[in-house]
């Protein structure tokens, strides 16, 4: 009933904004007074950094006293993960989050919220279509950019004087395996003493990480530096290190993702176990934020990617962030 | 017919009269009717209305359980001759690759690839009922083996990648009829995938009950011995229902390539154990000789509409395992009863 009304304001509201401009907005129920019930549609929660940003979704939410979050998990199953949206739009739910387990199969029941009214923001990874039209925003980060940040803070401050540097890839297939090396060769290049001498795929597996690292260590004592694409392969380079006999310092170690918790990378660099993690946002808070633009205050258009910046993780401010 | 199988059936007819008998025959129909009724009572409501009710929901509920409803109709063949299939969810995938493969870069066409990748599932689930019989290998072992060989067939078809399709005309596309399967008709609310469940599901109650296969089928399962001293093919019939429930797994593949306009080796990963779930649940002995179609189908609609409900009210993932586990349990146990009082008398 109370829907109604605000339904019924809004349309006035928008009835009145239609005689200067074209524009409507993007919500088809919006305003202060109401509460608004967001779905989020997250591709697999058995992966530590899904689980991190249904964490910092739901702490962003819970910040609104109008939201209410509801977190559906698609398991690593397009079929369970199409179902879901389908359930989010029966229920109606005023707005929708997703991270799609994987792009073309999840692209219909995309189009279908849309053209059911439910703005769809996509969250860290895109489906096929365009957004702004066929998606409301993307909202995530960037890997290359990511990448090049850590390559930089190698080059500039941990080793100015150059050195030899070991790269850990994550799956070669993946996109985020291929764009993460890339764009750690392009950070150091800015530094010409410094020499890329392994780069080796460790599919993102701690284990994996080890067996490579070792084996580099083996053909390159001299490394002192190691990048590796995720914090899960540092932690294991870093027990490839100790097994060579190097203490902690001895090798810096750089990891990515900068999880929280006792497993993460934000504790590793705390502890000085690491030298550096650079983390990969959530995109959690901005979502939200976005979210408050449109159901809120009832936005006519929304930035439709927006791009979360890295933080890198360093001594400096590791002991900080883990209060958080 | 032969003497044991005429045996078997008023066997079934005197099971009949047992009240427990029907409950546990009719268990997955009383269970989806008692999962309907809290579905009605616990769904939310908006503006008075029943969401768990409204027509676009069942719609949702059947299309997300016709691909694993499919292969469970193939797997109640397999078990009612006390047998298991654990290849299907690979098969499935393999299926899928082979239908976005051929449909992107072969331009073989519509009904010649839907043909030709029902017949290599049926094929594959020949394949191992053969070696199963010919060397007297436990399906569990050899279905086992499947499982990896079909996935590692879908690897290497797909070369590590998903493979995507497109639709329209000419080279590398698909045709746009395809995409049929991805779509809802008669008034957008009836899904193409939940349709394909429906005509597998009937033509596989009528091949059952009515034709001599399906009385095969269930005096291979009741007494092997018996029944191929009374002359039943009883290798013929066991390596029937693996290409049934191969062929089937293909029909899904083909489904959920069209349903999701890809096809992907790491996909239908566990399918096999929720048909198998279906299929116990839906009254069908694992111990063979026994078992219905009607419970089975029943069985998959009944976990989806589950799975719905707690969705529908918000409830944690976990909670669904705990309850499909607790529901599995059930089953078994209601059918260990009635073989216990069959025993004593």
């Amino acid at each position: 009933m109370r829907r109604t009304t605000t339904a019924l304001i809004a349309g006035a509201s928008a009835l009145a904004l239609s005689a200067s401009t074209a524009a409507a907005h993007i919500a088809k129920a919006c305003g202060k007074n109401d509460n608004y019930v967001i779905g989020f549609s997250q591709a697999n929660n058995a992966e530590p950094y899904r689980q991190h940003v249904n964490d910092q979704l739901t702490a962003a939410a819970k910040k609104v006293p109008q939201f209410t979050l509801q977190i559906a998990d698609g398991a690593g199953n397009v079929n369970t993960q199409t179902s879901q949206m389908d359930n989010f739009i029966t229920q109606k739910v005023d707005l929708i989050l997703i991270s799609p387990f994987e792009a073309a199969p999840l692209t219909p029941v995309i189009a279908r919220a849309m053209k059911a009214g439910i703005p769809v923001i996509e969250l860290d990874r895109k489906s096929l279509g365009e957004p702004g039209k066929d998606y409301t925003a993307f909202i995530g980060g960037d890997n290359f950019k990511i990448a090049v940040e850590a390559g930089k803070y190698v080059a500039d401050k941990l080793l100015p004087e150059g050195g030899e540097v070991a790269v850990l890839e994550g799956l070669p297939s993946s996109t985020p395996a291929v764009e993460r090396l890339n764009g750690f060769k392009d950070g150091v290049k800015g530094n010409s003493k410094i020499q890329v001498v392994a780069e080796q795929a460790a599919d993102w597996l701690p284990d994996k990480a080890q067996t490579a690292f070792a084996a580099m260590l083996q053909a390159h004592p001299n490394i002192k530096a190691v990048y590796a694409s995720n914090d899960m392969m540092a932690a294991g380079a870093r027990l490839a290190a100790k097994g060579a006999g190097k203490k902690d310092g001895d090798i810096k170690i750089l990891g990515t993702d900068g999880l929280p918790g006792p497993a993460g990378g934000i504790r590793a660099v705390a502890q000085g176990e690491w030298a550096a993690t650079f983390t990969y946002p959530t995109g959690g808070p901005e979502a939200i934020e976005m979210a408050k633009k449109i159901l809120l205050d009832c936005a006519d258009s929304v930035d439709t990617v927006v791009t979360v910046p890295t933080t890198a993780i360093t001594p400096d401010n590791a002991k900080a962030m883990m209060g958080n | 017919m032969t003497q044991a199988v005429r045996e078997s059936l008023p066997a079934s007819a005197r099971r009949r009269l047992d009240p427990l008998s029907v409950a546990v025959r009719f268990q997955s129909v009383i269970g989806l009717i008692v999962v309907a009724i809290g579905g009605v009572i616990f769904s939310p409501r908006r503006h008075g209305v029943i969401l768990f009710l409204q027509p676009d929901n069942m719609a949702n509920i059947v299309r997300a359980v016709s691909e694993t409803g499919i292969i469970a109709v193939g797997m109640t063949f397999v078990i009612i001759t006390a047998g298991i299939d654990l290849s299907v969810g690979a098969l499935l995938s393999l299926s899928s690759v082979l239908t976005a493969t051929i449909m992107t870069t072969a331009g073989l066409g519509l009904i010649p690839t839907v043909l030709f990748v029902m017949a290599c599932g049926a094929a594959f689930g020949a394949a191992q009922g053969l070696i199963s019989t010919r060397f007297r290998l436990e399906p569990f072992i050899v279905t086992l083996a499947g499982l990896q060989v079909a996935r590692g067939l879908a690897l290497v078809i797909s070369n590590n990648q998903y493979i995507n399709i497109s639709y329209g005309d000419g080279p590398g596309l698909a045709p746009p009829s395809f995409a049929i399967l991805g779509d809802r008709l008669f008034d957008n609310v009836v899904p193409v995938a939940t349709l394909v469940f429906v005509v597998v599901a009937v033509v596989a109650v009528f091949m059952l009950n009515f034709t001599r296969f399906g009385r095969y089928v269930f005096a291979v399962g009741g007494n092997e011995r018996a029944a191929r001293l009374s002359g039943v093919p009883v290798t013929m019939v066991k390596v029937s229902v693996y290409a049934i429930t191969g062929f089937v797994s293909g029909i899904a593949g083909i489904v959920h390539a069209g349903q999701f306009n890809f096809g992907s080796a790491n996909d239908g990963t566990g399918y096999e154990l929720t048909a198998i779930a279906s299929v116990v649940i839906g009254g069908t002995s694992l111990f063979g000789g026994a078992g219905s179609l009607i419970g089975t189908v029943a069985g998959a609609v009944m976990l989806g509409a589950l799975a719905n409900i707690l969705q529908l009210n918000n409830i944690n993932a976990a909670l669904q395992l705990l309850a499909t586990g607790a529901i599995i349990v059930l089953a078994a146990v209601l059918q260990s009863l009635v073989r216990r009082r069959e025993g004593f008398r």
